[in-house]
Formats: C-alpha cells, sequence, structure tokens
C-alpha cells in the first residue's frame, strides 16, 4: 500500500517553480530517499506535502487519503510527522518537556501511557543520553537534533519525514543514526529522508529519488540512480561526468 | 542550573542579576519613603494602582510574547469595556434605584463587569479573525512592524467610532457598590477600589493557572517559545492565537470595567491607561507575563513618589525616565525578554 502518493505537485513563489511537478510514491515500511544539489527544491517539497506552504498544484494522497493543503498540524494529527534542517526546540522547555509536548498534542487517540512515561521511554529510543532536564537552550546543533527526531516520533506518526538529520555528524554518529533510523522504521514507520551524504543514502535507502531545480531527474535504487550520468552531471557538472 | 547558582558567591549572583537588584533597592527605598510620608493610605494606594497596571500589562506581555504584536489598541479594550460596564450597570442601578434588593445591588457590579469581560473577549476575536489572521495567512515579512501600523490603525478606528456613535461625552458612576469605605490599619479605602483590585488579582491567578495547568494554556506556552515547532506538534495555531488575543482584549475590558468609577467612559480613556501598561512591559522586558505583574507595582510606586514628593502633574515623566535608564541599561528590560521571534526577525 502507498502511503504517500503525490501527483505532480508544484510550487511556485512568485514568478520561480521551486518545485515543478513532482510525483512521489512511498511505499509502506519503506525508507525513501531525497537527493539533490542545494536549492533543488527539496525541503519545499517536503513543506508542501506537511502543509507549512500548500502545493500551488498538485495533489497530495495520505495513508489512501487526499491531504492536498491541509495544515501542519492537521497533518501532524493524521500521522506525519517531521524533524527540521534547523531544530526546532522549545528553547525554555526541558528535554523531557519538550518531548511531552509531542505526547500531549501530537496525537488524537489517548494514550493509555502517561506521557511523562512515554516520552521518557522515546528518549531512551533515541539513545539520549544527557540527564533529561538539561534545558533545551543548552544542547549543541547534534543533541537538539535528536530530541527533534524524539519529539517529532511522540507524535505517533505513519511517515516521518527526516530534513538532513545526518548533516553534521561525525562519521561514528552517522552510523548510530543510520541504524536508528532502520530501527524506526522497523517499527512500522516509513520514512522519507532528505539527504546528502552518500554513504547515508546507500546505507538505509530503498528506493532514491533525485531532483534537481524543482524537477524529478531520476529514481530508482541508490545505486542505480548514483550511476546514473544526470545525476553525476547535476552534482559534480558536465566535465566531470564525462571524465567519470 | 538552580544547583549551581546557589553555590555561587553572592557577589557574583548580585553582578549576574544587577538590574533587579537595582531596581529592587529602588522600589525599597520609595517603598520605605512613602510610608514615612504618606502612611498606610499611599501604601494602599500604591498596591492597588499596581493591581490595576498589573492586570493591563499581563494582556500586552501576552499578546507581545505569543503574537508578536505590540499591542497599541490595548487601550482601546480599556474603552469598550469601561462603556460596557456603563450601558449594563446604569439599567440595572435605575431598576434598583425603585425596586430596593440588597443581594441584587452587591451583585450587579460583578455581572456588569463580567458583561464587559465577555464583550471584550468577543471584540478580540473579531479582531484577530478579521484583521491579523488575514495578514499571517498573507506574510509574515516585517510581521512586528505591520502588527504594529495595524493595533494603532484599530486604535484610532475604535476611539473615532465610539466618538462617532456615542458623542465626546463622559459617562462614568461615582461608585459600584453604595456602602462606606473600610478602615484598614487607619486609612480609609472605598470599596469599589478594594473590589476592583480582588478583581485584578483574581484575573492575573485565573490567567496564571490556565497557562501552568491546562492543556490549551500549555500550548499557548508552546506557541510562545516556537510557533512552528508547536505547530508541527500538532498545536492549531489559528485557534491558540485568536484565543490568546481575546484573552488580552477581556482582561484590558475588565480593568476597563472595574475602574469605570475612577476613569469616565469616553472615546479616548484608553490613553493613559495603554501608555502605563506599556511603560510596565518595557520596563519588565517585552513579553515577560512574570515581569508584567512586577513591574505593574514597581510603576504604582513611582507614580504615587512622583505624586507625593514632586507634584501631580510629573507623574508621567518619573516612570518615563526610569523607562529610558532601564533601556539604556538593560535594553532586554529588568526581568528580561523570552522572545525569542523578534530576534529572529
Amino acid at each position: 500500500m502507498l502511503i504517500l502518493d503525490t501527483k505532480k505537485v508544484t510550487k511556485r513563489f512568485g514568478g520561480l517553480t521551486a518545485v515543478n511537478q513532482v510525483s512521489m510514491q512511498v511505499e509502506e515500511g519503506q525508507v525513501y530517499g531525497l537527493i539533490g544539489p542545494n536549492g533543488a527544491g527539496k525541503s519545499t517539497f517536503i513543506n508542501s506535502i506537511v502543509g507549512r506552504f500548500p502545493p500551488t498544484e498538485g495533489v497530495v494522497y495520505f495513508n489512501g487519503e487526499e491531504t492536498t493543503g491541509l495544515s501542519a498540524e492537521i497533518m501532524c494529527h493524521k500521522g506525519m510527522a517531521r524533524t527540521f534542517q534547523i531544530p526546532r526546540p522549545f528553547p525554555q522547555l526541558t528535554v523531557l518537556e519538550n518531548v511531552k509536548v509531542g505526547v500531549i498534542f501530537g496525537s488524537v487517540d489517548k494514550d493509555p501511557m502517561p506521557a511523562d512515561e512515554r516520552a521518557r521511554e522515546i528518549l531512551k529510543f533515541v539513545d539520549f543520553n544527557l540527564p533529561i532536564d538539561t534545558p533545551a537552550d543548552r544542547l549543541n546543533a547534534v543533541q537538539l537534533k535528536s530530541i527533534d527526531l524524539a519529539r517529532a516520533l511522540a507524535c505517533k506518526p505513519k511517515l516521518l519525514l527526516l530534513d538532513e538529520l545526518a548533516s553534521g555528524l561525525t562519521p561514528g554518529e552517522l552510523d548510530t543514526i543510520m541504524s536508528l533510523i532502520l530501527k524506526i522504521r522497523d517499527q512500522g514507520i516509513s520514512i522519507i529522508a532528505v539527504e546528502h551524504i552518500m554513504r547515508v543514502i546507500k546505507g538505509i535507502c530503498d528506493t532514491v529519488m533525485v531532483i534537481e531545480y524543482g524537477t524529478t531527474i531520476a529514481e530508482g535504487t541508490p545505486d542505480e540512480v548514483l550511476n546514473n550520468p544526470e545525476v553525476i552531471k547535476a552534482y559534480l557538472g558536465e566535465e566531470e561526468a564525462e571524465n567519470a | 542550573m538552580a544547583k549551581n547558582s546557589s553555590a555561587r558567591p553572592l557577589m557574583s549572583r548580585i553582578k549576574d542579576n544587577l538590574p533587579i537588584v537595582v531596581i529592587s533597592i529602588f522600589s525599597l527605598i520609595l517603598f520605605v519613603a512613602i510610608y514615612i510620608e504618606g502612611g498606610n493610605a499611599q501604601i494602599f494606594n500604591t498596591i492597588i494602582t499596581g493591581g490595576m497596571w498589573a492586570l493591563l500589562a499581563v494582556g500586552l506581555a501576552l499578546v507581545f510574547g505569543v503574537m508578536n504584536i505590540p499591542h497599541f489598541a490595548h487601550g482601546e479594550s480599556f474603552m469598550i469595556g469601561a462603556y460596557v460596564a456603563y450601558f449594563t450597570f446604569t439599567p440595572m442601578q435605575e431598576y434598583l434605584y425603585t425596586n430596593p434588593n440588597k443581594f441584587l445591588s452587591a451583585i450587579a457590579p460583578l455581572g456588569a463587569i463580567l458583561t464587559a469581560g465577555v464583550a471584550g473577549a468577543i471584540l478580540g476575536i473579531i479582531i484577530e479573525q478579521l484583521i491579523f489572521a488575514p495578514l499571517r495567512r498573507r506574510t509574515k515579512k516585517d510581521w512586528i512592524m505591520n502588527a504594529f501600523l495595524l493595533t494603532v490603525g484599530i486604535s484610532f478606528v475604535l476611539s473615532n467610532g465610539a466618538n462617532l456613535v456615542l458623542g465626546p461625552n463622559f459617562r462614568g458612576i461615582s461608585r459600584y457598590w453604595d456602602v462606606k469605605a473600610v478602615e484598614i490599619g487607619g486609612a480609609y479605602m472605598s470599596v469599589d477600589r478594594l473590589i476592583a483590585f480582588a478583581i485584578s488579582m483574581v484575573t492575573i491567578g485565573a490567567l496564571w493557572f490556565f497557562l501552568r495547568r491546562t492543556r490549551v494554556g500549555r500550548a499557548i506556552r508552546a506557541v510562545s517559545q516556537d510557533e512552528t515547532g508547536a505547530q508541527l506538534v500538532g498545536i492549531n495555531l489559528n485557534f491558540i492565537q485568536t484565543l490568546t488575543f481575546s484573552l488580552a482584549t477581556a482582561m484590558a475590558s475588565i480593568s476597563g470595567a472595574s475602574l469605570l468609577f475612577l476613569f469616565q467612559a469616553y472615546p479616548t480613556v484608553g490613553g493613559t491607561p495603554l501608555y502605563y501598561a506599556w511603560y510596565v512591559v518595557m520596563m519588565a522586558g517585552l513579553g515577560n507575563v512574570v515581569g508584567a505583574i512586577i513591574g505593574g507595582f514597581i510603576v504604582a510606586l513611582l507614580q504615587t513618589a512622583t505624586q507625593l514628593f514632586v507634584a501631580v502633574s510629573w507623574t508621567t515623566v518619573l516612570p518615563t525616565v526610569v523607562m529610558i535608564l532601564v533601556l539604556l541599561i538593560a535594553p532586554s528590560g529588568i526581568f528580561g525578554s523570552e522572545v525569542k521571534g523578534v530576534q529572529e526577525q
């Protein structure tokens, strides 16, 4: 079953077409990679399906239901959660409280477990190893990404969108985050990962889509896509592509 | 963090919180001076005035903290509250004049004030949905400036609208409760003043409880810290912002209504309370709700001190001077501003 099905999603800002007719089919239980050079429109595409900026044209089906242009909080309740390239924590709350906000407001069905306990469980799941009463404004970028992820998981998503979760991590941390992403998938959560780091893409993605100037230029398994001349051209330039 | 700071030497803690320490000492001196010069009566007067400013300033701080709106039409909510209270209270008063009833005369003013609060809440919803919600959907660029200009516009429309519909006449009452003044510690306080103070404290307390202990209140605090983050965990921004604005407007209307015996209702009655509320908010730190409560009492101290030691006509001067000093020395206010949105934009 398709968890996400977008048909020719287009997003224009004035005269600029940031996303041009992108159709993406994500199977349930898949890790779907979305790659492309900086400014290709990856984040804009993500934003237009989660309801931050509704798409100018096109249709979005989520979990078999049309959700085009619904607002972010409704998408969250329907089961679509996301993390940000630059994390958006609540700075004056502690780590635990940040995750609790997700537990309390993120999902419409009542959790039998108390919010406190559930938040602790999620923090354990993402391997957050600092004291959980640390205020969020004292965390570094990597720790912030990790509570951003925990907060997204707290909303009980069916589909999780990760916007450059792995950027800025050390090679050791990359392994941890890759196994964490796979662990999340094994819980039955489908994932769309916007990513730059090829190692992560090869390591976790089942299917990859490449977009450039807002247009899809390739789609397939990681190996297929990364050997596609169009993709090499987009990333490395024309001459390098000829040499390769 | 709390553990760390308690272990640190006293001097460095004083240094870290210098604006708070200075203003506390300054307030204490003023307090003692007022007590020596004016006695209990002036002290009570200060506390009661402080309660009023606090109630108004809390609304301003809330709107700024959650929505980043520098609300310059807050005084008009005060004005509307005063009018609504006047027009609901006077007919009741006339009725009670011909049909005396002790219980009803005790309860009627509260009814009028409550009606004013409800009217304020409705006014808030209308303004938010009609003016700020469309702006929010259109663009968030230069939000603070745009919102500021809009509130100034709203203020003009409402005060001139009141002038057009109701005329420039002063409409006031001499008192809500027709009972003798109460003696407290040798000072006579009118029941109206005491109840106005009680109402402002109860309202602030209720707001405090609402923000801290209820689900929706917690959502409001989440929005004040990070709008986008809050929306992504499933908080309905539009609802929260409308609610916040309507709460603030209702609080201003309640204070306008409960002070009707002091400020008669006329189209531009909101000016003075608005400026005092802004003194408080700027001094305490924009968007800082707790700071606004304490700040209300500090401004009242300054006011009473000026009236006692300088001259009544200088009442607004001293708070302004202190406000300028605070802005020069501690630009984010005495208690600091926790508003993140401003720096981001």
